[in-house]
């Protein structure tokens, strides 16, 4: 009995917490949302902030599209983000598998290479030298081999893998089954959450990119749309130069926004039931 | 147990470094390969060996934005066609992202074919023998080009030259679009006069903090708004100094604004301007356009802007949105003070973009000869207009020999400028394409300004700039904020000249401006 | 590093026996399909990691395009580069707000994520926790320039919602935004609050990995949801929680340059201007290719030096570390 009532007060403050958090989290997008979406004098009337919309136009959304080619550089960024997570993890469980076996002779030495790269790195000059060299300059390449594998990933996978139980390997091992196979029936998909968090870590990633395609490109078709958004958002920052210039409003740059963000944020409510996949294990176990 | 896995790793480092060292001395040191080799998975349509019909691929870069995809770019197609060209422009929005790119393209060999540097870039990339040297070629090759410019600035080619050799064809400068600008409807509710002198702007900023211009019975509004010290640029021209780092004439001598005894007196005046209360509080931190965005909010009565920001079409709009009534004119001419009545200080003759070629180029006689045609031709009468105002017939029409700009033109026309290598004649142009604000842009080019010459000056090597600038943006407004009393300005320039090397910056400055004959 | 670990190493000591050797290899050829999946990755690593590693020597010479990395002259001295930083009137200041920041960060930061991911695991309202989770992760795709819009809605001087209630309660407002007192603490607040909900995912994926009969057993034993999370939630990502520790202090040195490069002003630059924004104001007006690659090897160093440590540590404590 008391425990119930011990119980009930947990679960309240959590909720309250928890609420606490969503709103705080919420008040600065709602902004955002509602100033992409109201007239430009309206917000300027209201010293710039607006948190719930009187009057409704998409003339901002529809300004961003007639400008800068924004659907197609929609379409490069999800093919990168799609064809660049699933390089990216395919490469980084292959790394991080062997990794995890903690009898792998010479698996210090790999590790240690794995860490230094998190600390240490060449440059943009060596590293652009680089990409040219294995030819990728002005291709859509350029935006996903350079960065195919991430370190840090590679430790949280590992650092996953390792969570799993030794006799589950031991077991698949006895009836014969080769590492390759354990790695992709056995592991992976215990490894549901980890694989889930990884490949978002990696996709928003992607999705965000701008600087190598800075770098790496001198074809405007090939920019992704961060590049174009963050045009938009270092125009208005900047004192005008060219008379001609046409200074983005801040409903333009609101829109601009949700526009590049809305497709990968959809994306998250449908991985959350991912991460309760705890019980895939206990059922194996037992 | 762990620290001991470092000898092979060590060891594999060194090797594979070592492999890699002899591996990539090649791809770094070819530059004088150029373009052509440059990318190997391109077409092979594009090079400039094939047949005549085929058309010379030019790769131009610069920092601007706005450029359209290449389908849509109508000046692209045009020049192509008339030039027989695949003109391939990047444009990069962020000034400090296309810096980057450009170190990088260049240092992997990979140069564009034409790009914008700045001043100090010229220098440094042709003192490493990258640069095409122009001498040779601007009296005869590139004459059109020549002409053009100096039709609008007789010094611009001076400008560009650097130990008697130009690297770099300047394009026409800008002209000045700033003013002090006022809330003139505020005048009227106070029953004010449009102030002419600092101290009458002293009090007519006064009467907007503290009498309620805008009715709504809050003491809510502020005299003057703007961003950092640039805000208050009336007030050092007032006290005839031309702000502070400025290099300018004064007395028949080169005048940095920091050393001008002036300068004390003026920082004195602001400092009494923000004494008062008629300042916007976040003056100093004001950034990202948010200043404007004040005064047309109505927070503020004054601001020292452009007539770019404040009297465009669509920004007239916005702030006749938020107040019908709100009128904002500049203040013609200049408030006087105790050293003249000036718009602050203007570089009138700095080149607006130093376009360069690659030393590679001279190799690839055709392509060269292209990239000629090409800047010849925008400055020609024909190209010029095309880059100006687009295709006839449907970004203007003539009458009478005079361009009248159609709808598409306000629409589309807003990247041409890219185009306009060399410049364009910018009274003419700018009647043209901003007919509403003809009179604005007339008291902006026609207001008193002290002449500074910044653009000759190339700050010395082992002086630390953004350390000085720091130190100098620091301390100034401690002393109008009144947190460092002004009587120790001579103590704060010399921490400056001593611990921040600001004199050999000055010495530099003073000798480049002699050297190029400004300043006898 | 004392010189004795320098040769303890099995697989190179050079006194083994052929036979010790042969059972070496046979271990190895025994392990062949672990290093057939490592293969892609280490090319991988060699060519785009690796490979451009030789440009770290730029750090000592005077990096000029036209000759390339290594054809550059030497730098004289060879400190050069290091010691244009350290000479600096404003060097130890950059330092000092460097490590501050970071350790500010680092301090109050940490915790948060692992916090919010715990009361999501406890939450039992499905639709309720679900929206929390989407809501948290979604600052994280604001970029600095928004952010800072938003901090200036709030906490402007002028016209900030807070100031505003401050002044309406008779106080005077506080300048959160330009004042050196407040400055820090915007700038912890603000990274906190833009990677709470991104951070706790690692956390979440985390607990979805922990048996979930542990809970059941505990249940049973008539355990308090207080201390099914002391013994069993956080026991079951503290590997995670270490891992991320260790991963960050690497990142020591790097105290968010995007963030404050958006969010500073003159008025904060004395506790707020670190090593990133100096070399990328430096850099701005001459671009030092050389000075910004001393300062990040230095910075590396650094990040080196407390990897290995807290890894050493991690592992006295009984964990088992990155290694």
């Amino acid at each position: 009995m008391v425990r119930k009532g011990e119980d009930r007060l947990f679960q309240t403050v959590t909720m309250l917490i928890l609420a606490l958090v969503g709103l705080v989290s919420v008040v600065p997008l709602l902004y955002v949302f509602s100033v992409s979406l109201t007239p430009f004098a309206e917000v300027l009337r209201h010293g710039g902030y607006v948190l719930i919309p009187k009057e409704i136009t998409f003339h901002a959304y529809k300004k961003l599209f007639e400008s800068s080619g924004i659907p197609r550089a929609l379409g490069v960024t999800v093919y990168i983000t799609v064809v660049g997570t699933m390089i990216n993890l395919l490469l980084t469980t292959l790394v991080a598998y062997p990794l995890s076996r903690k009898k792998l002779p010479g698996r210090n030495i790999f590790l240690m290479m794995v860490v230094l790269t998190i600390l240490f790195s060449g440059g943009i000059i060596p590293t652009y030298l680089i990409v040219k060299a294995t030819g990728l300059i002005d291709s859509l390449w350029a935006l996903i081999l350079p960065g195919a594998v991430n370190s840090f990933n590679v430790l949280i996978i590992k650092s996953f893998f390792e969570q799993l139980p030794e006799e589950l390997f031991e077991s698949a091992r006895i009836d014969g089954a080769r590492e390759f196979r354990i790695l992709f029936t056995l592991v992976i998909p215990l490894s549901v959450p980890a694989m889930i968090t990884v490949g978002l870590f990696y996709a928003v990633g992607h999705w965000n990119s701008f600087f190598s395609a800075i770098m790496y490109m001198t074809d405007r078709s090939l920019y992704p749309l961060q590049v174009v958004v963050r045009e938009i958002l270092m125009l208005s920052q900047q004192q005008v130069e060219n008379v001609e210039e046409q200074v983005p409003t801040v409903t333009m740059q609101m829109a601009a926004v949700i526009f590049a963000s809305l497709p990968i944020l959809v994306v998250y409510p449908f991985l959350q039931k991912h991460f309760t996949k705890g019980m895939l294990l206990g059922s194996i176990k037992g | 147990m762990n620290r001991s896995k470092w000898v092979p790793l060590s060891l594999t480092a060194a090797l594979v470094t070592g492999s890699l060292l002899a591996g990539c001395s090649s791809g770094s040191g070819s530059t004088s390969g150029g373009d052509a080799a440059a990318k190997p998975g391109e077409s092979a349509s594009a090079s400039p060996s094939a047949a005549p019909s085929a058309p010379v691929k030019i790769q131009m870069a610069m920092a601007a934005s706005g450029l359209p995809s290449p389908e849509n770019d109508d000046i692209k197609k045009t020049i192509d066609k008339k030039l027989n060209t695949d003109l391939q422009l990047t444009a990069i929005a962020s000034g400090e992202d296309y810096k980057n790119q450009i170190r990088v393209r260049i240092s992997g060999g990979n140069f564009p074919d034409l790009f914008s540097v700045e001043l100090a870039d010229v220098k440094e990339f042709s003192d490493k023998g990258l640069l095409l040297d122009l001498t040779p070629y601007i009296d005869k090759d590139l004459k059109t080009a020549k002409d053009f410019v100096l039709s609008e600035q007789k010094e611009i080619i001076k400008k560009a030259t650097i130990n008697n050799k130009l690297y770099a064809i300047p394009r026409i400068g800008d002209v000045p679009f700033s003013t002090m600008w006022i809330r003139q409807d505020w005048l009227d509710k106070l029953n004010l006069k449009m102030p002419t002198t600092l101290d009458e702007m002293m009090a007519v900023a006064k009467a907007f903090t503290e009498q309620d211009p805008d009715g709504n019975g809050k003491k809510d509004t502020y005299g003057l708004t703007g961003a950092k010290i640039g805000a208050f640029a009336s007030v050092f021209g007032g006290f005839g100094a031309g702000g502070p780092g400025t290099f300018y004439e004064k007395d028949g001598k080169v005048m940095n604004g920091y050393y001008d005894p002036a300068m004390p007196d003026a920082l004195k005046f602001i400092k009494s301007m923000i004494d008062a209360g008629v300042v916007d509080p976040e003056i100093m931190t004001n950034k990202a356009n948010i200043e404007v965005q004040k005064a047309f909010q109505g927070k503020a009565g004054m601001i020292f802007r452009g007539w770019t920001d404040m009297a465009k079409d669509e920004f007239v709009a916005q702030y006749k949105a938020i107040n019908p009534n709100a009128n904002w004119v500049q203040i013609s001419p200049p408030l006087k003070g105790p050293g003249g009545a000036y718009d602050g200080a203007y570089d009138y003759d700095r080149p607006s973009r130093y376009w360069v070629i690659p030393k590679a180029l001279e190799k690839d006689k055709a392509k060269l000869q292209k990239v000629f045609d090409l800047i010849n031709y925008v400055s020609s009468a024909e190209g010029n207009r095309l880059v100006m105002y687009g295709l006839e017939g449907k970004h203007y029409n003539l009458k009478d020999g005079k361009v009248i700009p159609t709808d598409l033109m306000a629409k589309e026309g807003n990247y041409f400028n890219l185009y306009q290598i060399t410049g364009r004649p910018n009274k003419e142009y700018l009647e043209i394409k901003f007919p509403n604000q003809a009179a604005a842009t007339d008291v902006a080019i026609k207001a008193p300004r002290i002449k500074a010459f910044d653009s000759s000056v190339l700050p010395p090597t082992g002086y630390n700039k953004a350390d000085a600038d720091r130190f100098a943006e620091e301390e100034l407004i401690k002393f109008v904020t009144g947190k460092r009393p002004l009587s120790e300005y001579p103590d704060f320039l010399k921490t400056f000249e001593t611990t921040f090397q600001y004199k050999t910056f000055v010495e530099a400055g003073e000798k480049q401006i002699r050297d190029q004959g400004f300043v006898k | 590093m004392s010189s004795n670990s320098w040769s303890a190493e099995p697989a190179v000591q050079p006194g083994a026996g052929i036979k010790k050797k042969q059972t070496f290899w046979k271990t190895i050829w025994s392990h062949k399909e672990f290093y057939l999946m490592l293969l892609p990755g280490v090319i991988y690593y060699i060519i785009y990691k690796y490979a451009p590693m030789y440009g770290m020597v730029i750090a000592f010479k005077d990096y000029d395009m036209s000759e390339g990395i290594l054809g550059s002259p030497w730098a004289d001295p060879w400190f050069k580069y290091f010691q244009q930083f350290y000479e600096s009137p404003y060097f130890s200041q950059l330092l000092t707000n460097t490590i501050l920041i970071s350790v500010y960060k680092l301090a109050f930061g940490m915790l948060p994520p692992i916090l919010l991911a715990i009361l999501l695991n406890e939450c039992r309202v499905r639709w309720f926790k679900s929206l929390v989770q989407t809501l948290s992760y979604m600052p994280h795709f604001l970029s600095w320039i928004i952010i800072y819009g938003i901090l200036l809605m709030f906490f402007s001087q002028d016209s900030g919602i807070i100031n505003r209630w401050i002044i309406d309660a008779g106080g005077k407002a506080i300048p959160f935004l330009s004042s050196t007192e407040w400055f820090r603490t915007m700038l912890v607040g603000s990274e906190i609050w833009q990677n709470l909900g991104w951070g706790a995912i690692i956390y979440l994926a985390a607990i979805a990995g922990i048996d979930p009969t542990l809970y059941e057993a505990a249940r049973v034993d008539g355990a308090s949801r207080m201390q099914m999370i002391w013994h069993i939630t956080l026991p079951g990502i503290r590997s995670v929680i270490i891992l991320l520790l260790i991963l960050r202090l690497g990142h020591m040195m790097d105290a968010g340059f995007e963030q404050i490069y958006v969010l500073y002003n003159v008025y904060v630059y004395p506790v707020a201007d670190i090593l990133d924004t100096w070399v990328f104001r430096t850099g701005l007006e001459q671009w030092n290719y050389s000075l910004a690659s001393a300062v990040g090897l230095f910075k590396s160093l650094i990040g080196l030096v407390l990897v290995l440590l807290s890894n050493a540590m991690a592992k006295r404590w009984g964990d088992s570390g990155i290694w």
